[in-house]
């Protein structure tokens, strides 16, 4: 009993000194919250599949955060692990009878194949010639899926797949409960210190292998990690669709991935899920526009990113917190001292 | 007081059963989506098509069912899902969870069309597909009956049935000219456009035509989007084609008809070319077109006695043509005589009825088969060749096919040059 309240005070203590003391980790707590709680008030389908796309979509934003935001490897095809991922599950399931929670974490490790696959020629490259190179691979790959209709379903795709679960809430809570924690190891790998390898490795490669640090494995390791979240993106996708087709490696879904990215802020994980759930019901929203609609929406991101060039979610955090100029420890933007080392922080 | 009390609340507790337990008697329209890609022409066509039945429909007072009279009321429904099929997915949730429609109409790109077929069914919505032409959607009614018989395909046929009407064409064409202008052994280009749909149709022309005692020259693929193909036909006229078997959906289904007309090459153009079935293609084309032969699906010609009247209807409302996803009008008038027959608006009722369909509809003779697709052949739906002749496309085929000639239908003209080319 005595060590339960230990570590309920402790709990409570690392709660109010950790998330408490920032605006923004509350208000990802929050959002947390809101996302469990909201089927409690209302389960109407469309809402609800509208925010399962979205947890989809936010999975696959924050993973290409982690290789082309963090890692600084500029990929243009990320659309290629998301449809990797959609076949891989979608045939285990078809032929082989797999359920949904084998399908998808197998299915993903086809996409972390194909992301050594896409990695080791991509080593050498960089910027521009990186983002072409692996812009061509999901094109080059739709080609094989048209080239082997027996195999892929051709033009259709494949259909038929078993239902993620037999009701929209709970596939709503296999999706967000997905998004929670994945968007959690993400956050964590990038504050681990092979995260800020993948930072040094961005900021100034040549130095971080005259540190004698081996970044091709890195790089590589970036490569597979980010196919293994889009693949798990591609699987759910597959089960909730019930198909896997050519448009899920459609170069426009590759940039779209981009724009959510880029919207919400990169290099942070978050930025990138609140600009899927920003973008996505926006344009859901936007159909009372219908002739308009995409116009309207190209407007608000062009806008959006014209005032904020870093993204959405780090101007609004810059707003509302300021990082301590002698610790770098980030405090709420009222507060006239450091909550750490107690420098003066105007 | 309080005894009346009681009785008002039992006489409340009544109608509140009543209008949850019959939901017809509480209805007092019957709502149809439209979905398709609105925003694109194959959308428009859903939209105006539905919109003519809708109007000729509540004109006449309604739909009667259970004594009651009730008006068709059209949600649009844009599906995008030329660029998005998510967005399609929840466009079709979007009509049945919000606007609570009763009945679905529409569909036009297949990957598409199946998610969207799967979450009618879920939601046990009758599905009237009009654009999607796989034979996949019509199979699962036979794989999974209980589950996919809310699915019925009006238009267009079976894309199987199309590569046969495509092939019917080529082989009058090829029929007339080696009769005109004495030609022993036909040869034919085949040119395609780079798409995967066209591929099968290639193949299968490769295989066929020799069987069918004609020669195949050559096959080329340009770009959908080409804007010139001068190349190409500068080669198809070295080859000595006598016909070119075109399968276009795309733009240079026009660069290909106007270079054909100007260069004058002499070999006639006969298949599929989608631009060609447009009322745009004799202006976009500056008449060069002229002489082009298309599958089609409405042209001004007699198929059944609806057909010209809503032909002319449709052309005067939307001052152009109907396109073949205007076979929403069709399928609508189908669907409200089967909710009539059946006298409710539940689907398990209304499927049995829609399963019996036997009308002439602008579109032909519709009945539908055990997959739930519309009949194709002789006295039934038949599909229509079509061809640009001076500033008109008027229909060739069925002339003498099995018995059946439409109305109005004209002779295949060869294309003068050709003749010229080719008279001994």
């Amino acid at each position: 009993m005595g060590l339960l309240g230990f570590y309920l005070r402790k709990a409570y203590t690392l709660f109010k000194n950790q998330i408490l003391v920032l605006p923004s980790r509350t208000a990802v707590l929050l959002f947390a919250l809101a996302l469990v709680c909201l089927p409690l008030f209302t389960r109407d389908p469309y809402l609800l599949r509208i925010l399962i796309f979205t947890a989809i979509f936010a999975i696959l934003a924050a993973s290409w955060d982690l290789l082309s935001g963090f890692t600084g490897q500029m990929n243009f095809g990320h659309a290629l692990f998301f449809g990797v991922g959609a076949y891989c599950t979608a045939l285990l399931n078809l032929r082989l009878d797999f359920p949904p929670w084998i399908s998808i974490p197998i299915g993903a490790l086809g996409a972390v194949l194909t992301g050594l696959i896409v990695g080791i020629p991509c080593l050498r490259l960089r910027g521009t010639y990186l983002a072409l190179t692996t812009l061509a691979f999901p094109i080059i790959l739709m080609g094989v899926v048209f080239a082997i209709p027996d195999i892929t379903g051709g033009e259709l795709g494949i259909s038929g797949i078993q239902r993620l679960s037999h009701s929209r809430v709970t596939d709503y809570y296999i999706t967000t409960g997905l998004l929670l924690i994945l968007g959690f190891v993400m956050w964590k790998i990038t504050d681990s210190k092979t995260g800020i390898l993948f930072h040094a490795i961005r900021e100034d490669e040549v130095a971080v292998r005259a540190s004698g640090i081996n970044t091709t494995r890195y790089k590589l390791y970036a490569f597979c990690l980010s196919g293994f979240f889009a693949g798990i993106a591609g699987g759910l996708y597959a089960h909730i669709m019930r198909t896997a087709g050519p448009s899920t490696l459609e170069v426009a879904l590759s940039f779209q991935i981009v724009i959510w990215a880029v919207f919400g802020g990169i290099v942070s994980i978050y930025g990138p899920v609140a600009g899927v759930f920003i973008l996505y019901p926006l344009l859901e929203f936007l159909r009372i526009l219908p002739k308009v609609r995409m116009l309207v929406f190209a407007f608000i991101v062009l806008l959006t990113l014209l005032y904020m060039p870093e993204g959405l979610i780090p101007w609004i955090r810059d707003h509302i917190e300021k990082e301590c100029p002698r610790c770098k420890i980030r405090n709420v933007a009222f507060r006239k001292e450091c909550r750490v080392c107690t420098a003066r922080l105007d | 007081m309080k005894k009346a009390t009681v009785v008002w609340a039992i006489l409340l507790a009544i109608f509140f059963v009543m209008g949850v337990g019959f939901p017809v008697w509480g209805a007092d329209e019957i709502k149809i989506g439209v979905i398709g890609p609105m925003q694109f022409t194959q959308g428009e066509g859903h939209w105006n098509g539905a919109t003519l039945a809708a109007e000729e429909i509540n004109a006449k007072g309604g739909v009667q069912v259970e004594n009651a009279w009730l008006p068709i009321k059209l949600v649009k429904v844009d599906s995008n899902e030329f660029l998005s099929i998510p967005d399609a997915t929840n466009a079709i949730e979007l009509a049945i969870s919000r606007h609570d429609v009763d009945f679905l109409v529409g569909g036009f790109r297949t990957e598409a069309v199946l998610v969207m077929q799967d979450i009618a069914m879920d939601n046990k919505k009758i599905f009237m597909g009009c654009g999607a032409a796989h034979p996949k959607l019509c199979e699962r009614v036979k794989e999974d009956y209980d589950t996919y018989k809310y699915w019925f395909r009006i238009t267009p046929i079976n894309s199987r049935y199309l590569v046969k009407v495509d092939f019917i064409l080529l082989g009058m064409v090829a029929k007339i000219m080696a009769q005109q202008l004495n030609i022993p052994k036909v040869k034919v280009a085949i040119v395609a456009e780079k798409a995967v749909w066209a591929d099968p149709i290639v193949g299968i022309a490769q295989k066929n035509l020799p069987k069918m005692g004609m020669e195949v020259v050559g096959v080329w693929r340009p770009s959908p989007v080409a804007t010139d193909v001068t190349a190409e036909l500068s080669a198809m006229q070295r080859s000595g084609a006598h016909i070119i078997f075109t399968t276009f959906s795309s733009s240079v289904g026009i660069t290909f008809a106007k270079q054909w007309g100007e260069l004058k090459v002499p070999a006639a153009a006969v298949g599929i070319n989608v631009e060609a079935q447009k009322d745009g293609f004799w202006a976009a084309t500056g008449g060069k077109g002229n002489y082009t032969l298309t599958i089609n699906t409405y042209a001004r010609v007699k198929i059944t006695d609806t057909t010209i009247p809503f032909y002319d209807k449709y052309k005067k409302r939307f001052k152009e043509a109907p396109n073949y996803t205007a076979g929403t009008y069709d399928a609508i008038h189908m669907l409200v005589d089967a909710i009539e027959r059946a006298d409710s608006l539940d689907p398990d009722k209304v499927v049995p009825e829609l399963e019996k369909t036997d009308k002439m509809d602008t579109a032909g003779h519709f009945v539908f088969d055990e997959t739930h697709d519309v009949k194709w052949g002789p006295g039934f739906v038949t599909a229509l060749g079509t061809q640009w002749q001076d500033g008109k496309n008027v229909c060739v085929w069925p002339l003498n096919w099995k018995g059946i000639t439409y109305e109005g239908a004209v002779p295949y003209v060869v294309p003068p040059w050709v003749v010229e080319a080719y008279k001994k």
